[in-house]
């Protein structure tokens, strides 16, 4: 009954012993899903600033490219690209495609996730 | 153990996960095409939903998302084993949030249209 979903057993949510490769790709999508949600909100609210004209607009483009914002957006990305790909694998095994290979196709799903990250970071922060 | 969610709708959440991922993959390749120094201008912007079709291709984005978001969040709602009466109410706010964030997406890409 230790993992019987209920309210008062949220603390162990965040216990990282005894935990699968299963375990880890639902805390992952758990985690990169309640993440992204927050910035689809933030960036709706953001593109608000559109309706607001040019100067409102151009004014928060300024700060979103400072470091601090980058990091932030890096961090969305690489957000995305673990729940988009962890999201493949999850569609795929749904289906029937991959269920013996699920741990396989995890791992190799967070690599090209890690990699991805590596490549907009790059681009982010050292091209031009 | 019966989950409480619906397979229609779980079956929804999929596919609109596997939806967002190819209008990613488009909307990327489009941005670079259009504007391959990226949308870091109001007037960027502007220009970009000249292009026949991108209003479109945003709009389809913005209900993907939204409410993949929306039945994602109910999901992890539902693995706290929520009462009937929490379920009911979280599906009220769940809808009228998804609805307002979708029209107003809509809205808004009808503005800045109109301002290019």
């Amino acid at each position: 009954m230790r993992n019987h979903p209920s309210p008062s057993r949220f603390p162990l949510w965040f216990d990282p012993r005894s935990r699968h490769p299963g375990t880890w790709a639902f805390i992952l999508n758990r985690i990169t899903a309640l993440g992204l949600t927050l910035y689809l909100f933030l960036h709706l609210y953001m593109l608000s600033k559109l309706s607001q004209g040019p100067e409102a607009y151009d004014t928060f483009i300024a700060l979103a490219k400072t470091p601090v914002i980058m990091v932030g957006e890096l961090l969305v990305i690489a957000a995305g690209l673990i729940h988009g790909f962890n999201g493949i694998r999850i569609a795929l095994t749904s289906f029937g495609i991959g269920t013996r290979r699920q741990t396989e196709l995890f791992w190799l799903m967070m690599v090209l996730a890690g990699l991805g990250t590596l490549f907009f970071g790059y681009v982010m922060f050292f091209k031009d | 153990m019966k989950t409480p969610e619906n397979s229609w709708l779980w079956l929804y959440k999929i596919v609109a996960g596997l939806l967002i991922v190819a209008l990613l993959g488009i909307h990327f390749v489009v941005n670079h095409a259009v504007a391959p120094e990226g949308l870091l201008s109001y007037a960027d912007v502007a220009n970009y939903y000249q292009v026949p079709g991108i209003a479109l291709m945003e709009i389809a984005f913005l209900v993907f998302v939204v409410s993949h978001a929306l039945v994602g969040l109910r999901s992890i709602l539902l693995d706290l084993n929520p009462s009937p009466a929490i379920l009911r109410t979280a599906n009220t706010v769940l809808l009228l949030v998804g609805a307002f964030a979708i029209v107003y997406g809509v809205w808004l890409v009808f503005v800045i249209q109109s301002r290019g």
